[in-house]
């Protein structure tokens, strides 16, 4: 090649250059005016981070849209977000209302499966330890001797989704109702492990009928049990029977997709860092 | 400014040395003599739609086989990690500290398929696994029958400019705390898009499609493309290459009409080779069209060293 050519090939290279550098200029400005629109609003009880993820602005670049999380989850309700979320496109988010988070994984496999700890998984690790430690000093010599309930308690234990917050306008325990038949009619696809049947596997909410005299589905359904939310009797007083949301709640949301209301009785506020 | 072509080519071959005058044909005769099988391309395209599929057949059958998407996966239990992605995670996490977090499956993930496409070929991942080149290379075919056809005319650019791009986006990444190219990534959305279902970001794979078919013969690919820019510098020491022989090629150039990174054939022309055996270079995506389509055999797969040893 001689010299003009050399040349002309690097004037060439230097102009598209520059219009390279110009467009990827627009792309960054254009980025830092999506996160200052839309960082605030994004993450809202429609739309809330799967177990263990770190701080939103870790977690949108953390989160590599890859999908792992999605595929382990038994219940399915990790989604990955649509267009609509601009940048957060691609990310994984719970919409809890459609599909809560469970707990019958028994294992948090999301959250270990996450490549790049956007979803952290060494603080369950060291819970479930210290809680196989604690087990074993008491029951280490036992013949049916199982330290693997006692570890997924642990773990599911600190999961902080969000907070669950009742409206007490619309909660029919709060209106002195009961609840008769299946919450969310014969054609939601949501599915859950209820606690009290001792089932091993998550089953259809639709299959699922209940009679209360006074509605308790969120308490009844809840995952994690008593120090989560409760039915607190207030008839001494003067009040009714309604549920109560302790500080034991990590926000899976299961009591949201249970609400037989029209729209959830029960939401999950996610957490303000 | 870039070119290492400074070697003094070696003289041209004169007409009785040419393979088609040695099997005393004319060279139409010779070039209509061989009939293009596809071989390499039938085997490509499996290869390409099988490893999609696997992705696919994985989340519907539930089965541990190959998980995840094309952005950071999982095979039968070992992770692989996308270069690129892995590159921005790190740049933006060094700064807000999140790096202390970072699990040992993102490493291995990293070096396993580093050291994958280090052996295999580098570019090798563009040809024989990106879903977007697949996309492109019809989009490629109508692009060449429009120019052939005097509708379009051709712009191309400076080959360079992806590593523009490629230190851009890090940049970029850096600034903004966000991994911005994924949003862009066609790989990541159409494999996505496959696996976990359809969406509108699919409107943007269509204008790339589009802007390539009417303005710029394979623009993302070339010009833009960091993953790509990655494994060709991955592939700059890679084993597996496309060999050249000088004394099986007549330089009827049908090689470079199909190829899709003509420059790095650029000993096929007549009187440029400066030596009797060339390698493709690391911007070759080792897709075997030009294996396919070459009448004289004169380019081959290969092992770099096995044909030493052997």
């Amino acid at each position: 090649m001689n010299q003009s050519g050399n040349n002309l090939n690097r004037r060439q290279f230097i102009k598209s250059g520059a219009i390279a550098v110009g467009a990827l200029a627009a792309v960054g400005a254009g980025v830092g005016y999506l996160q200052k629109v839309t960082a605030e609003a994004r993450i809202n009880q429609d739309f809330l981070r799967p177990p263990g993820a770190v701080d939103e602005s870790d977690f949108i670049y953390g989160c590599i849209k890859c999908g792992l999380c999605v595929q382990i989850c038994p219940v399915q309700a990790i989604r990955l977000a649509g267009i609509k979320e601009g940048l957060a496109y691609g990310t994984a988010y719970i919409d809890v209302r459609a599909q809560a988070c469970d707990f019958s994984c028994d294992s948090l496999q999301c959250v270990e499966t996450c490549p790049t700890a956007a979803l952290y998984f060494k603080q369950f690790k060291e819970a479930g330890e210290k809680a196989i430690a604690e087990y074993d000093k008491l029951h280490g010599q036992d013949k049916d001797y199982n330290p693997f309930p006692v570890q997924i308690e642990a773990m599911k234990r600190i999961v902080r989704m969000g907070v669950a917050r009742i409206n007490e306008s619309t909660c029919l325990a709060f209106l002195g109702k009961g609840f008769k038949g299946t919450p969310r009619g014969k054609d939601f696809k949501g599915i859950n492990r209820s606690p009290y049947t001792g089932e091993p596997k998550a089953t259809p909410l639709k299959d699922k009928v209940y009679d209360e005299k006074i509605c308790n589905l969120c308490v009844k359904e809840c995952p994690i049990g008593e120090t989560a939310i409760i039915m607190e009797d207030n008839t001494s007083k003067g009040g009714r029977i309604v549920p109560k949301v302790l500080g034991g709640c990590t926000g899976c949301g299961v009591c949201v997709m249970v609400c037989p209301t029209e729209g959830p009785s029960i939401i999950v506020e996610p957490i303000k860092s | 400014m870039f070119g290492k072509k400074n070697k003094t080519p070696l003289p041209p071959k004169s007409k009785e040395e040419m393979p088609f005058a040695k099997m005393g044909l004319s060279l139409k005769e010779w070039r209509n003599n061989h009939v293009n099988k596809h071989k390499w391309r039938t085997i490509r395209w499996s290869v390409l739609i099988g490893m999609n599929l696997l992705f696919i057949i994985s989340i519907t059958l539930d089965l541990a086989l190959l998980e995840g998407s094309l952005s950071g996966s999982r095979l039968l239990g070992f992770y692989l990690m996308d270069p690129y992605n892995t590159f921005q995670v790190l740049v933006i996490s060094f700064v807000t500290g999140h790096w202390k977090y970072l699990t040992m499956n993102f490493v291995i993930g990293f070096f396993t398929i580093f050291l994958f496409y280090f052996f295999a070929g580098g570019r090798s991942y563009c040809s024989w696994i990106c879903p977007y080149h697949f996309l492109a290379e019809w989009g490629e075919k109508l692009h060449d029958y429009l120019v052939k056809k005097k509708k379009i005319k051709e712009h191309s650019f400076n080959i360079y400019l992806r590593f523009v791009f490629w230190g851009g986006f890090l940049v970029l990444a850096l600034f903004t705390k966000n991994i911005v190219f994924e949003d862009l990534n066609p790989i990541g959305i159409l494999s996505r898009a496959m696996i976990y279902g359809p969406g509108l970001i699919l409107l943007w794979i269509l204008a790339l499609l589009v802007f390539e078919i009417v303005y710029s013969k394979r623009f993302w690919c070339r010009y833009v493309c960091p993953v790509g820019a990655t494994w060709s510098l991955v592939g700059k020491g890679t084993p597996l290459a496309i060999r050249f022989d000088l004394d099986k090629c007549a330089h009827c150039l049908d090689c470079q009409q199909v190829c899709l990174v003509p420059h790095e054939l650029w000993f096929v022309k007549k009187g440029t080779a400066t030596h009797d055996v060339h390698h493709a270079g690391s911007d070759c995506t080792r897709c075997g069209l030009c294996v396919d389509v070459c009448p004289g055999n004169a380019l081959s797969y290969t092992i770099k060293g096995w044909e030493k040893i052997l």
